[in-house]
Protein backbone atom coordinates (compact mmCIF):
# COMPACT_ATOMS: atom_id res chain seq x y z
CA UNK A 1 0.00 0.00 0.00
CA UNK A 2 1.29 2.82 -0.58
CA UNK A 3 1.60 5.34 1.76
CA UNK A 4 -0.61 8.49 2.41
CA UNK A 5 1.14 12.21 1.36
CA UNK A 6 0.35 12.71 5.54
CA UNK A 7 1.95 9.77 6.12
CA UNK A 8 5.19 10.94 3.50
CA UNK A 9 5.04 14.35 5.07
CA UNK A 10 5.80 12.69 8.85
CA UNK A 11 8.45 10.05 7.67
CA UNK A 12 10.28 13.08 5.81
CA UNK A 13 9.69 15.72 8.97
CA UNK A 14 10.86 12.62 11.41
CA UNK A 15 14.01 11.91 8.93
CA UNK A 16 14.78 15.55 9.36
CA UNK A 17 14.66 15.88 13.10
CA UNK A 18 16.74 12.82 13.00
CA UNK A 19 19.50 13.82 11.05
CA UNK A 20 19.52 17.21 12.77
CA UNK A 21 20.45 15.03 16.33
CA UNK A 22 22.84 13.20 14.79
CA UNK A 23 24.48 15.76 13.44
CA UNK A 24 24.59 18.17 16.44
CA UNK A 25 25.74 15.42 18.80
CA UNK A 26 28.30 14.59 16.77
CA UNK A 27 29.26 18.28 17.02
CA UNK A 28 29.10 18.02 20.06
CA UNK A 29 30.85 15.00 21.33
CA UNK A 30 33.41 14.65 19.09
CA UNK A 31 35.73 17.39 20.11
CA UNK A 32 34.83 16.68 24.07
CA UNK A 33 36.05 13.21 23.26
CA UNK A 34 39.47 13.79 20.96
CA UNK A 35 40.08 16.73 23.02
CA UNK A 36 39.85 15.31 26.58
CA UNK A 37 42.43 15.20 29.41
CA UNK A 38 44.32 12.13 30.07
CA UNK A 39 44.12 10.97 26.39
CA UNK A 40 46.36 10.85 23.92
CA UNK A 41 45.63 13.09 21.19
CA UNK A 42 46.91 12.05 17.61
CA UNK A 43 47.42 14.61 14.91
CA UNK A 44 44.47 13.86 12.49
CA UNK A 45 42.02 13.56 14.91
CA UNK A 46 43.41 16.38 16.78
CA UNK A 47 43.00 18.64 13.79
CA UNK A 48 39.88 17.25 12.69
CA UNK A 49 37.70 17.64 16.33
CA UNK A 50 39.35 21.55 15.82
CA UNK A 51 37.68 22.33 13.04
CA UNK A 52 34.80 20.53 14.30
CA UNK A 53 35.16 23.33 17.31
CA UNK A 54 35.70 26.11 15.33
CA UNK A 55 32.04 25.23 13.26
CA UNK A 56 30.31 23.47 15.84
CA UNK A 57 27.92 26.21 17.34
CA UNK A 58 27.08 27.40 13.74
CA UNK A 59 26.26 23.53 12.78
CA UNK A 60 24.09 23.12 15.58
CA UNK A 61 22.12 26.63 15.85
CA UNK A 62 21.24 25.73 11.97
CA UNK A 63 20.53 21.56 12.97
CA UNK A 64 18.42 23.51 15.94
CA UNK A 65 16.37 25.74 13.39
CA UNK A 66 15.67 22.84 10.77
CA UNK A 67 14.38 20.39 13.51
CA UNK A 68 12.44 23.79 14.88
CA UNK A 69 11.26 24.11 10.88
CA UNK A 70 10.84 20.45 10.32
CA UNK A 71 8.14 20.10 13.72
CA UNK A 72 6.04 23.10 13.50
CA UNK A 73 5.75 23.46 9.64
CA UNK A 74 5.69 19.44 8.57
CA UNK A 75 4.75 17.21 11.83
CA UNK A 76 2.61 19.31 13.37
CA UNK A 77 -0.10 19.85 10.59
CA UNK A 78 0.65 16.28 9.50
CA UNK A 79 0.16 14.66 12.85
CA UNK A 80 -2.90 14.58 15.16
CA UNK A 81 -2.04 12.03 17.57
CA UNK A 82 -0.75 13.85 21.16
CA UNK A 83 1.75 11.14 22.13
CA UNK A 84 3.47 11.55 18.79
CA UNK A 85 3.78 14.83 18.55
CA UNK A 86 5.27 15.17 21.91
CA UNK A 87 7.45 12.71 21.09
CA UNK A 88 8.48 14.18 17.96
CA UNK A 89 8.78 18.07 20.33
CA UNK A 90 10.87 16.30 22.95
CA UNK A 91 13.24 14.99 19.86
CA UNK A 92 13.53 18.61 18.55
CA UNK A 93 13.71 19.90 22.14
CA UNK A 94 16.94 18.53 22.57
CA UNK A 95 18.36 19.34 18.89
CA UNK A 96 17.83 22.59 20.35
CA UNK A 97 19.63 21.84 23.60
CA UNK A 98 22.80 20.61 21.57
CA UNK A 99 22.36 24.04 20.01
CA UNK A 100 22.84 25.45 23.33
CA UNK A 101 25.40 23.20 24.20
CA UNK A 102 27.31 23.82 20.73
CA UNK A 103 28.50 27.23 21.91
CA UNK A 104 29.75 26.19 24.80
CA UNK A 105 33.76 25.14 25.31
CA UNK A 106 33.97 23.19 28.49
CA UNK A 107 37.59 24.24 28.89
CA UNK A 108 36.51 27.69 28.42
CA UNK A 109 33.97 27.63 31.16
CA UNK A 110 36.84 25.52 33.75
CA UNK A 111 39.48 28.24 33.30
CA UNK A 112 40.19 31.94 34.11
CA UNK A 113 42.66 33.31 32.29
CA UNK A 114 43.30 37.26 32.96
CA UNK A 115 42.21 39.24 30.16
CA UNK A 116 43.03 43.08 32.21
CA UNK A 117 45.53 42.06 34.54
CA UNK A 118 45.83 44.43 37.78
CA UNK A 119 49.31 44.80 39.27
CA UNK A 120 51.01 45.79 42.56
CA UNK A 121 55.10 47.34 42.87
CA UNK A 122 57.01 44.95 43.94
CA UNK A 123 58.05 46.33 47.42
CA UNK A 124 53.97 46.00 48.27
CA UNK A 125 53.65 42.61 47.09
CA UNK A 126 53.52 39.69 49.80
CA UNK A 127 55.42 37.10 48.32
CA UNK A 128 57.57 34.43 50.14
CA UNK A 129 61.28 35.72 48.67
CA UNK A 130 62.18 32.00 47.21
CA UNK A 131 58.27 31.98 45.66
CA UNK A 132 59.24 31.47 42.09
CA UNK A 133 57.96 34.18 39.40
CA UNK A 134 57.98 34.48 35.61
CA UNK A 135 59.68 37.64 35.23
CA UNK A 136 59.37 39.47 31.29
CA UNK A 137 61.35 43.26 31.08
CA UNK A 138 60.41 45.31 27.87
CA UNK A 139 61.61 48.22 27.57
CA UNK A 140 62.59 49.23 31.03
CA UNK A 141 58.99 47.93 32.03
CA UNK A 142 59.15 44.58 34.33
CA UNK A 143 56.22 41.99 35.46
CA UNK A 144 56.50 39.64 37.62
CA UNK A 145 53.66 36.48 37.22
CA UNK A 146 54.10 34.31 40.70
CA UNK A 147 54.29 30.94 39.60
CA UNK A 148 51.25 29.71 42.62
CA UNK A 149 48.95 32.07 40.25
CA UNK A 150 49.95 30.87 36.73
CA UNK A 151 49.57 27.53 37.94
CA UNK A 152 45.79 28.55 38.13
CA UNK A 153 45.09 30.61 35.28
CA UNK A 154 47.77 29.70 32.72
CA UNK A 155 46.65 32.78 31.06
CA UNK A 156 47.91 36.41 31.33
CA UNK A 157 46.80 39.08 28.59
CA UNK A 158 48.80 41.81 29.33
CA UNK A 159 51.40 45.12 27.90
CA UNK A 160 54.18 45.38 28.90
CA UNK A 161 56.43 48.59 27.56
CA UNK A 162 53.72 49.52 25.16
CA UNK A 163 54.00 45.87 23.60
CA UNK A 164 50.53 43.01 24.00
CA UNK A 165 52.20 40.03 25.16
CA UNK A 166 50.50 36.66 26.24
CA UNK A 167 52.30 35.17 29.85
CA UNK A 168 51.79 31.20 29.30
CA UNK A 169 52.48 28.60 32.37
CA UNK B 1 55.75 34.10 26.51
CA UNK B 2 54.61 35.39 23.29
CA UNK B 3 53.75 38.31 21.31
CA UNK B 4 49.77 38.95 21.19
CA UNK B 5 49.97 40.55 17.60
CA UNK B 6 49.92 39.34 14.14
CA UNK B 7 49.45 41.77 11.51
CA UNK B 8 48.57 44.72 13.68
CA UNK B 9 45.65 42.44 15.26
CA UNK B 10 45.82 42.25 18.81
CA UNK B 11 45.11 38.63 20.01
CA UNK B 12 42.83 37.83 23.78
CA UNK B 13 43.85 34.36 24.42
CA UNK B 14 41.30 31.80 26.24
CA UNK B 15 42.40 28.49 27.25
CA UNK B 16 40.55 25.94 25.23
CA UNK B 17 41.67 22.60 24.97
CA UNK B 18 44.33 20.17 25.09
CA UNK B 19 47.13 18.22 23.51
CA UNK B 20 48.93 15.51 24.99
CA UNK B 21 48.96 17.89 28.37
CA UNK B 22 50.29 20.89 26.60
CA UNK B 23 47.57 23.56 26.59
CA UNK B 24 45.44 24.88 23.37
CA UNK B 25 45.08 28.62 23.26
CA UNK B 26 42.05 30.11 21.68
CA UNK B 27 41.83 33.39 20.50
CA UNK B 28 38.66 35.60 20.49
CA UNK B 29 39.05 37.91 17.51
CA UNK B 30 39.94 35.12 14.58
CA UNK B 31 38.79 32.11 16.74
CA UNK B 32 41.91 30.37 15.88
CA UNK B 33 43.56 27.22 18.34
CA UNK B 34 47.35 27.82 19.16
CA UNK B 35 49.81 25.52 21.23
CA UNK B 36 51.23 26.80 24.04
CA UNK B 37 54.44 25.27 23.94
CA UNK B 38 55.19 26.61 19.83
CA UNK B 39 53.15 29.52 19.94
CA UNK B 40 52.00 28.63 16.73
CA UNK B 41 48.08 28.62 15.15
CA UNK B 42 47.26 24.67 14.83
CA UNK B 43 43.87 25.44 13.51
CA UNK B 44 41.76 28.97 11.90
CA UNK B 45 42.26 31.44 9.92
CA UNK B 46 45.71 32.07 11.81
CA UNK B 47 47.08 28.16 11.01
CA UNK B 48 50.52 28.07 10.18
CA UNK B 49 51.35 31.53 12.15
CA UNK B 50 53.71 31.96 14.42
CA UNK B 51 53.35 33.89 17.50
CA UNK B 52 57.38 35.93 18.45
CA UNK B 53 58.72 34.70 21.39
CA UNK B 54 59.29 37.07 24.26
CA UNK B 55 62.43 36.30 26.27
CA UNK B 56 61.15 35.86 30.02
CA UNK B 57 63.00 34.26 33.20
CA UNK B 58 61.79 31.45 36.22
CA UNK B 59 63.21 33.28 38.68
CA UNK B 60 62.96 33.36 43.07
CA UNK B 61 60.93 36.24 43.83
CA UNK B 62 63.75 37.75 45.88
CA UNK B 63 66.22 37.40 42.70
CA UNK B 64 63.99 39.31 41.00
CA UNK B 65 63.35 42.14 43.38
CA UNK B 66 66.80 43.06 44.10
CA UNK B 67 66.71 43.18 40.02
CA UNK B 68 63.55 45.18 39.50
CA UNK B 69 62.85 47.03 42.30
CA UNK B 70 60.51 49.14 40.70
CA UNK B 71 59.29 46.02 39.00
CA UNK B 72 55.51 45.33 39.16
CA UNK B 73 53.84 41.70 40.47
CA UNK B 74 50.99 40.66 38.89
CA UNK B 75 47.87 40.86 41.61
CA UNK B 76 45.75 37.86 43.39
CA UNK B 77 42.22 37.90 41.71
CA UNK B 78 40.24 37.79 45.06
CA UNK B 79 37.46 35.58 44.20
CA UNK B 80 40.07 32.83 43.09
CA UNK B 81 42.70 33.75 45.19
CA UNK B 82 41.86 30.61 47.36
CA UNK B 83 42.33 27.87 44.69
CA UNK B 84 45.61 29.49 43.63
CA UNK B 85 48.18 26.61 43.54
CA UNK B 86 50.96 25.74 45.89
CA UNK B 87 54.58 27.15 45.73
CA UNK B 88 55.99 24.04 44.12
CA UNK B 89 53.30 23.44 41.90
CA UNK B 90 55.65 21.88 39.28
CA UNK B 91 56.66 19.01 41.73
CA UNK B 92 53.13 18.72 43.27
CA UNK B 93 52.30 18.31 38.75
CA UNK B 94 54.70 15.15 38.76
CA UNK B 95 52.17 13.04 40.13
CA UNK B 96 49.70 13.62 37.57
CA UNK B 97 49.89 10.34 35.25
CA UNK B 98 51.02 11.20 31.37
CA UNK B 99 49.85 10.21 28.13
CA UNK B 100 52.58 10.10 25.82
CA UNK B 101 55.97 9.26 26.74
CA UNK B 102 59.90 8.87 25.93
CA UNK B 103 61.18 6.59 28.58
CA UNK B 104 64.96 6.79 26.08
CA UNK B 105 67.96 7.19 28.07
CA UNK B 106 66.71 6.30 31.05
CA UNK B 107 64.38 9.15 31.18
CA UNK B 108 61.11 9.58 32.97
CA UNK B 109 58.12 11.24 31.73
CA UNK B 110 57.97 14.46 34.60
CA UNK B 111 61.64 14.44 35.01
CA UNK B 112 61.80 18.69 35.10
CA UNK B 113 64.43 19.87 32.34
CA UNK B 114 65.29 23.28 30.73
CA UNK B 115 65.17 22.88 27.38
CA UNK B 116 67.48 25.11 25.13
CA UNK B 117 66.24 25.26 21.21
CA UNK B 118 68.98 27.83 19.74
CA UNK B 119 71.87 27.63 17.42
CA UNK B 120 69.77 25.11 15.01
CA UNK B 121 69.56 22.34 17.61
CA UNK B 122 68.03 21.36 20.87
CA UNK B 123 69.24 20.53 24.01
CA UNK B 124 67.65 19.17 27.30
CA UNK B 125 69.18 19.65 30.74
CA UNK B 126 68.10 18.35 33.99
CA UNK B 127 66.79 21.11 36.50
CA UNK B 128 68.19 19.46 39.53
CA UNK B 129 71.00 18.15 38.12
CA UNK B 130 72.00 21.63 36.66
CA UNK B 131 71.11 23.01 40.47
CA UNK B 132 73.65 20.51 41.93
CA UNK B 133 76.44 21.88 39.93
CA UNK B 134 75.46 25.38 39.51
CA UNK B 135 77.56 26.37 36.77
CA UNK B 136 77.26 23.93 33.73
CA UNK B 137 79.52 24.73 30.66
CA UNK B 138 78.06 23.21 27.63
CA UNK B 139 76.94 23.13 24.04
CA UNK B 140 74.04 23.75 22.22
CA UNK B 141 74.87 22.59 18.79
CA UNK B 142 78.09 24.05 18.23
CA UNK B 143 78.19 26.88 20.16
CA UNK B 144 78.84 27.32 23.58
CA UNK B 145 76.78 27.92 26.50
CA UNK B 146 76.80 28.88 30.34
CA UNK B 147 74.61 27.82 32.37
CA UNK B 148 74.38 29.78 35.85
CA UNK B 149 72.85 29.01 38.94
CA UNK B 150 71.78 32.23 40.92
CA UNK B 151 72.49 32.91 44.45
CA UNK B 152 68.97 31.62 45.68
CA UNK B 153 70.11 28.21 44.62
CA UNK B 154 66.99 27.86 42.56
CA UNK B 155 66.88 30.98 39.07
CA UNK B 156 69.01 29.44 36.05
CA UNK B 157 69.93 31.43 33.42
CA UNK B 158 71.72 30.86 30.11
CA UNK B 159 74.34 32.83 28.20
CA UNK B 160 76.32 32.70 24.84
CA UNK B 161 79.51 30.90 26.58
CA UNK B 162 81.79 33.77 24.69
CA UNK B 163 82.20 38.02 26.23
CA UNK B 164 80.91 39.84 22.46
CA UNK B 165 83.92 41.97 21.28
CA UNK B 166 86.30 39.74 22.71
CA UNK B 167 88.14 36.79 21.16
CA UNK B 168 88.80 33.71 22.51
CA UNK B 169 86.69 31.62 25.28
CA UNK B 170 86.52 33.24 28.58
CA UNK B 171 86.90 29.99 30.83
CA UNK B 172 84.40 31.63 33.37
CA UNK B 173 84.42 30.03 37.19
CA UNK B 174 82.37 30.42 40.11
CA UNK B 175 83.65 32.98 42.85
CA UNK B 176 83.74 31.19 46.18
CA UNK B 177 81.93 32.73 48.60
CA UNK B 178 80.33 34.88 45.53
CA UNK B 179 80.21 38.81 46.17
CA UNK B 180 76.85 40.79 46.58
CA UNK B 181 77.26 42.09 43.13
CA UNK B 182 79.26 39.13 41.42
CA UNK B 183 78.87 35.36 41.28
CA UNK B 184 81.12 34.49 38.13
CA UNK B 185 84.79 35.21 37.33
CA UNK B 186 86.71 34.97 33.79
CA UNK B 187 90.21 33.64 33.61
CA UNK B 188 90.91 35.13 30.80
CA UNK B 189 89.86 39.28 31.63
CA UNK B 190 89.90 38.57 35.18
CA UNK B 191 86.42 40.05 34.91
CA UNK B 192 83.58 39.69 37.59
CA UNK B 193 80.31 38.85 36.24
CA UNK B 194 76.40 38.97 37.89
CA UNK B 195 73.60 36.69 37.49
CA UNK B 196 72.40 39.23 34.32
CA UNK B 197 75.31 38.14 32.77
CA UNK B 198 76.92 41.70 33.16
CA UNK B 199 80.80 42.53 33.85
CA UNK B 200 80.70 44.47 37.08
CA UNK B 201 84.46 44.73 37.47
CA UNK B 202 87.97 44.38 35.03
CA UNK B 203 88.33 45.14 31.80
CA UNK B 204 85.09 43.85 30.56
CA UNK B 205 83.16 45.81 32.70
CA UNK B 206 79.28 47.03 31.21
CA UNK B 207 79.97 44.34 28.83
CA UNK B 208 76.95 42.05 28.92
CA UNK B 209 76.75 38.53 27.73
CA UNK B 210 74.22 37.38 25.12
CA UNK B 211 71.05 35.50 26.77
CA UNK B 212 69.60 32.35 25.74
CA UNK B 213 66.08 31.07 26.32
CA UNK B 214 65.76 28.24 28.05
CA UNK B 215 62.35 26.79 29.09
CA UNK B 216 61.29 24.69 32.24
CA UNK B 217 59.57 21.65 30.95
CA UNK B 218 58.67 18.00 31.61
CA UNK B 219 60.74 15.60 29.96
CA UNK B 220 57.93 14.13 28.05
CA UNK B 221 56.20 17.72 26.41
CA UNK B 222 60.20 19.28 25.60
CA UNK B 223 60.66 15.85 23.44
CA UNK B 224 57.30 15.70 22.49
CA UNK B 225 58.13 18.89 20.41
CA UNK B 226 61.96 18.62 19.96
CA UNK B 227 62.47 14.79 19.07
CA UNK B 228 66.04 15.82 17.91
CA UNK B 229 67.09 16.74 21.24
CA UNK B 230 69.88 15.66 23.09
CA UNK B 231 70.40 15.97 26.57
CA UNK B 232 73.39 17.01 28.51
CA UNK B 233 75.07 14.08 30.55
CA UNK B 234 73.23 11.67 28.21
CA UNK B 235 75.01 12.39 24.85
Amino acid sequence: MMPSPLQRIRRRSVLVVLVCALVSLACVIYPIYVIRPFRAQGANELAAALVVARFRSVLTMFSGLAALVSLLGWYWPAEPRKLRRLFASLATAFVCLLAFLGRVNVYELMFHPLGRPSFLAAQQAKIDPDDKIIAVSIDGEAHAYPIRTMGYHHIVNDVVGNRAIVATY
Amino acid sequence: MWTREVDGLRLTFHLAGINNQNFLMRDEETGSYWQQITGRAVSGPLKGRQLTLVPSDELNFATWKSEQPQGAVLKDVPQYASEYERKDWDVQMKRVPVVINFPEHGMKARNLMLGIRAFGAGRAFPYDKVLKEKLVKDHVGAEPVLLVVGDDNQSVRVFRDRIPGVDGAPDFYRLSPPKPVALLMDASSGSEWNFQGCAVTGTAKGICLERVQALKDYWFDWRNYNPQTTIWGKN
